[in-house]
């Protein structure tokens, strides 16, 4: 429990040869699995069928981790493609053997398993930095902290990150969200994408804003034949902008805000990135939908922090005892449950006891 | 009266709720929906042997927070 802050986890998208790369550093669990879960469909949905993951960079992957590496590589497999898992340390692999996925996916060695091999992964067409709106934020843009709205926030920055460099012709992509009360941008490619939208909460109007408040799409072929909004419009053409696409996202019904990508080219996108747009905000709506949930199923948020804190403890018990008596992840639950049992203590209690027994030096 | 599931009694003379349950068990590691374990309890879906398991601890912890024993059985409790 003590021990998130110093629990960093990222997840880099690169392209190789024209494959999607995805590398994914630090702990795979059920914080961050739904963010890893969240690129590796976007790029099946996108059309990829050749999607490597790369989880050299892994210090640790739970049964939730496995369950979207499983799913992927099903998804993938259906669509007559590969998931290819590659320089994988020997821990994830021996994962990956117990539950039977080694054979759904293909393997692939790399020389490193150092963090700094990172850049090179970034050539080709890397995906754009992707910056949180709040400046006071530190580390790289795709590193965060683990609490449920930066979770939140970075499965949105992976999508909007997406959707900025696989939507032909963006010149950047944005998420608006209404948050206590008031429209703010949570994810965005780049600074001008923040100006943009920055220009239509301070005018008032724009398609963001309507995406947002009527639920439907708003394609903007070319701003400068743009009758609507005119005080936000020339704003935008000031900044060189003439495309929009803005999608609603919605949560049961709801509408919570807008996927919005500008393009400084007239006429940038066809029915294709129509397409691809509505596509990544279902994929933010159903981010959103899975955040909304979890709250009002638990009551409150603290409620659900502490849940979240306690299944850490379990997992790193569970982790300790699968490395000291090389047993399944079940069976080590087992063992937990019926000591705990034996003892007349919660299992929680025991967990508690066997990770304070580790000491404070996790081996991360 | 139907015979209602084990689960679902020890949950009634806990006065949990079905949200309670869930947090619980999602709390020792479950990864199912609060929907699906509603259905679980509710006998309109039938659990997994690790589902089942998993809602046996949730049950117990609270029963071990009152300062009871653990009286809901374990899959691994009978050799099969």
């Amino acid at each position: 429990m003590s021990d998130d802050s110093v629990d960093d986890f990222v997840i880099r998208l690169g392209f190789e040869a024209g494959r999607p790369v995805v590398t994914v550093v630090g702990d795979v669990d059920v914080l961050t699995a739904s963010s890893l879960d969240g690129v590796l469909n976007a790029l099946i949905d996108g059309g990829y069928r050749e999607i490597v993951a790369d989880l050299g960079g892994l210090t640790g992957m739970d049964a939730r981790g496995l369950g979207v590496i499983a799913a992927a590589a099903r998804r993938v497999n259906e669509a007559a493609g590969t998931l290819i898992v590659r320089s994988e340390p020997a821990l994830t692999r021996r994962m990956l053997d117990i539950t039977r996925l080694s054979n759904q996916v293909a393997f692939e060695t790399s020389e490193a398993h150092a963090p700094d091999r990172a850049s090179k992964h970034e050539t080709g067409h890397p995906v754009r930095a992707v910056e949180t709106s709040t400046s006071t934020r530190a580390g790289s843009p795709h590193t965060f902290r683990r609490s449920s709205t930066d979770l939140i926030d970075a499965a949105l920055c992976v999508v909007t990150s997406l959707a900025g460099a696989t939507v032909g012709n963006a010149d950047g992509a944005s998420i608006t969200l209404e948050r206590h009360g008031r429209l703010m941008t949570v994810a965005a490619s780049n600074e001008a994408v923040l100006t943009m939208d920055r220009h239509q909460y301070e005018t008032g109007e724009g398609p963001c804003l309507d995406a947002k408040q009527q639920g439907r799409h708003f394609y903007i072929e070319s701003l400068a034949e743009e009758t609507r909004w005119p005080k936000f419009v020339p704003l935008a053409l000031g900044q060189g902008i003439h495309s929009i696409l803005s999608s609603p996202l919605l949560t049961h019904d709801q509408t919570q805000g807008a996927l919005n990508i500008y393009s400084a080219t007239k006429q940038a996108f066809g029915a294709d990135e129509h397409g691809l747009a509505a596509l990544f905000a279902e994929q933010a709506s159903e981010v959103l939908t899975i955040a909304s949930d979890e709250y009002t199923n638990s009551g409150s948020e603290e409620r659900f922090a502490a849940a979240l804190a306690s299944r850490q403890t379990i997992h790193q018990a569970q982790g300790a005892i699968m490395a000291l008596h090389d047993v399944t992840a079940d069976q080590a639950f087992a063992s937990l449950f019926q000591l705990a049992r034996a003892q007349g203590i919660t299992v929680i209690a025991h967990a508690t006891e066997i990770v304070a027994l580790l000491g404070p030096g996790r081996q991360d | 009266m139907e015979a209602i599931n084990p689960l679902e009694e020890a949950r009634r003379k806990l006065n949990l709720s079905v949200s309670d349950i869930w947090l619980r068990y999602f709390a020792v590691g479950g990864m199912s929906t609060e929907l699906e374990i509603e259905a679980v309890l509710y006998g309109a879906l039938l659990a997994s042997e690790a589902d089942r398991d998993l809602l046996s601890v949730a049950l117990n912890e609270r029963f071990s927070e009152l300062g009871g024993d653990h009286p809901m059985p374990y899959s691994t409790d009978e050799d099969r």
